[in-house]
């Protein structure tokens, strides 16, 4: 017991010592959980609408009402908001001509343009522009109307204003009824994210780690831990205890640094964490046996991202099993990602119990197995 | 009727001895590196063994330190049976690999801290023995340095200083001053000397003769996998007998003065390094003179003679004919 936490204690040591470790432990999970929650995350793109053109009455009186539906509005030259209809940044643009704006103002019919982008919810934006538009022209109409009966502009700002207070707006909500947006409703901005990067980071960097394993043959230190009087199962069991350890300190600090920084919700912390160590475990098997495959580190640390990125992005870690199609779906399943995916989203989404999540994690203590095997077979070999 | 059966565990009439080895045979394919080696190691004793690159030294530790598994033979180590398994014989051998085993991460004292927990060493022990070992090995004042900013000097020095650090019963050295200046050369021996003063067990694998007769009671010349001789300096020495050595070197038809000499009958061996070359001779003294004649008449213009009497560099080319080092 003491030479097994000798050794894993050494392999943590090693791994701190290593500074680019620090970069990709510390910062990029964090930057790619703000990366994803601004892309997919409820409060992103779907409700922002870039306008650009020209300013004045029609520009602020658009404003004013997108704002009044909770759509968040930014101001752009034309070339950005179409930009960022395209990239998906804004869910639609809405460009006003200047003829436009001199049409509004003179109370004359006018014509705006409304960009659309392709991404999901682009109904809802259109539906929620227009309305905007409709209270625009409504209450010019009834300015256009209180003028011409020869009241004074200033009197009939304050005569609508009035109006207003005394009959009360009639909002409109619009209720989104597709699948997709029921899976996500009770998820925070970053909460998808944060899920998905613990699991592509957890296990990305446990695999580029099995390069420790590698050097520690190269640098001969493996040969002197089996000189030691330690036994070659011990010697890899520390080694793979070490490489545990990692996996799950950053995950915890994934999860710390998101529910800190981001609110996310993690939902039954417990729940999470365990999944979270069940995972680690599988990961850290993967590392034994790139470690054990493999002889050159720099061979190894590639393999190791490549192998962990493409993983990730099987098992739904770069873009949300919901929205794979169905085989690729099912093929997502060979991935331990795919199934810690489903028991978060159990956790996180539906606040299910450990039974509920008992499928995913029996899967992955199946995949552990059977990796633990090849992989201790493979290194007991290679350890003498 | 009672038949004695030997059984595999039990050591082989190991008597006091530190180390026994028996016949011991590995191959790699088709090459036999090791083949047939035998020798004991009594306490307190520093046993070298000499031989070339290549002669076996390293496959044969590695498995008298239990990291390799031999085909045949088997090792004792203070009478317990040696095998990769074998945790207990480990615990007495300090091994110093020829490579340097060492985190290139990790500080001095931290390597020294690691593998001392792994041989069991904890607490105030484990502390205390680090600071000696540092102390020893000369890096007290560079303890906190990652190993990696180390000279080539520094990390061997501490390479020897983790397989000392539990004071084992028998400390293994694989070639431990290849490369090394001369100067942490000249530490590392004097180390091994004081070890040995306090009566430490050593077995000492080089193959420079020098270090061989500086530190070792007795030696085994080794060459392609086997023992060719062992004893005593003086011992291995006798073997060449009165033969002494004559250094000649020169230019010219060096290769016709080498076919001439061999045909002199006082000569037993001519061996051709570049423009050098060596010959075992009876009676140096009164062949040399003939020998001058014989290599200037088959063409060799002479700028050198030397006569030496012999060393273990002798030994080791007349038992195999080819130098030590290459
Ligand atoms: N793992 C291996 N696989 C194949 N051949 C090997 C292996 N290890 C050693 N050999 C071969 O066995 C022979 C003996 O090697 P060994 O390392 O024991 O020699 P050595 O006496 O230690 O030499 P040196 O002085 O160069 O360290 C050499 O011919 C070597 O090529
Ligand atoms: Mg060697």
């Amino acid at each position: 017991m003491r030479n097994l936490l000798a050794i894993s204690a050494t392999e943590l040591r090693r791994f701190i010592r290593d500074r680019s470790n620090i970069f990709f432990v510390f910062f990029m999970p964090l930057l790619l959980v703000v990366v994803l929650g601004l892309q997919f995350g409820g409060g992103g793109s779907e409700s922002r609408v870039a306008v650009s053109g020209a300013g004045g009455r029609l520009r602020q009186a658009l404003a004013a009402e997108l704002d009044e539906l909770s759509v968040a509005v930014g101001a752009t030259g034309d070339e950005a908001m179409r930009d960022q209809v395209a990239r998906g940044r804004a869910a639609a643009g809405v460009y006003i001509p200047n003829d436009a704006a001199a049409a509004f103002a003179a109370g004359d019919p006018t014509q705006v343009e409304l960009i659309v982008g392709t991404q999901g919810g682009s109904q809802l934006i259109t539906q929620q522009v227009t309305t905007a538009l409709q209270a625009v022209s409504l209450e010019s109409a009834q300015r256009a109307a209180l003028t011409g009966q020869g009241i004074p502009p200033d009197e009939a700002e304050r005569a609508l204003a009035a109006a207003e207070q005394d009959v009360g707006p009639v909002h409109v909500t619009i209720e989104s009824v597709s699948e997709l947006d029921e899976e996500f409703s009770g998820l925070g901005q970053f909460d998808l994210g944060a899920a998905s990067q613990l699991l592509l980071f957890v296990f990305l960097i446990s695999l580029a780690g099995s390069v420790t394993l590698i050097q520690s043959r190269q640098y001969g230190v493996q040969r002197r831990i089996v000189a030691a009087p330690v036994s070659p199962r011990q010697a890899l069991a520390g080694q793979a205890l070490g490489r545990w350890v990692i996996a799950v300190f950053q995950g915890s600090y994934i999860m710390a640094a998101t529910a800190l920084i981001f609110d996310v919700d993690w939902g039954n912390l417990w729940l999470s964490l365990l999944v979270l160590m069940v995972f680690g475990a599988v990961a850290a098997g993967g590392a034994m046996l790139i470690g054990s495959l493999m002889d050159s580190d720099n061979a190894a640390s590639g393999v190791g991202v490549g192998v962990g990125l493409v993983l990730a992005a099987l098992g739904g870690c770069m873009l949300p099993l919901e929205l794979f199609p169905d085989t690729l779906r099912t093929i997502a399943n060979v991935t331990p990602h795919a199934w810690a995916y489903e028991a978060y989203a159990e956790i996180q989404r539906h606040g299910g119990g450990l039974t509920d999540i008992l499928p995913q994690l029996a899967a992955m203590a199946a995949v552990l197995l059977a990796l633990g095997a090849w992989a201790l077979r493979r290194s007991v070999a290679r350890a003498m | 009727m009672v038949t004695m059966t030997q059984h595999d565990t039990e050591s082989p009439a190991t008597g006091s001895d530190v180390l026994v080895v028996q016949d011991l045979v590995r191959n790699f394919g088709e090459l036999r590196a090791v083949d047939g080696v035998s020798f004991r190691i009594a306490p307190g004793e520093t046993y070298g063994v000499l031989g070339p690159n290549g002669a076996g030294k390293t496959t044969s530790i590695s498995m008298i330190a239990g990291l390799l598994r031999p085909d045949s033979g088997s090792v004792h180590v203070a009478g317990q049976l040696m095998g990769p398994r074998q945790v207990g014989p480990k615990a007495l051998l300090g091994l110093v690999p020829q490579e340097l085993a060492i985190y290139p991460e990790l500080s001095a004292a931290e390597n020294l801290r690691f593998f001392g927990r792994l041989q069991g060493l904890g607490g105030a022990e484990l502390r205390s023995r680090t600071d000696e070992v540092l102390d020893i090995i000369g890096l007290s004042d560079r303890a906190k340095s990652a190993t990696k900013e180390f000279s080539g000097g520094m990390k061997r020095r501490l390479n020897i200083g983790i397989g000392l650090l539990h004071r084992p019963a028998l400390l293994i050295l694989d070639e431990p001053t290849v490369g090394v200046d001369p100067q942490s050369r000249n530490s590392i021996l004097e180390s091994v000397e004081a070890l040995a003063t306090e009566g430490m067990s050593v077995l000492y694998t080089t193959h420079y003769m020098e270090e061989a007769e500086r530190l070792c009671d007795r030696i085994a010349i080794v060459d392609s996998g086997r023992i060719q001789a062992e004893g005593t300096r003086t011992e291995l020495i006798r073997i060449v007998g009165e033969l002494d050595e004559i250094r000649l070197d020169g230019s010219g038809d060096i290769a016709a003065a080498a076919g001439a000499l061999e045909r002199l009958p006082a000569v037993e061996h001519v061996l051709t390094e570049a423009r050098t070359l060596r010959l075992t001779v009876r009676e140096a003294p009164t062949a040399v003179a003939g020998i001058v004649n014989a290599a200037g008449q088959a063409g060799m213009e002479l700028a050198d003679v030397e006569i030496s009497r012999p060393d273990l560099e002798s030994v080791f080319l007349h038992l195999t004919g080819k130098a030590l080092r290459d």
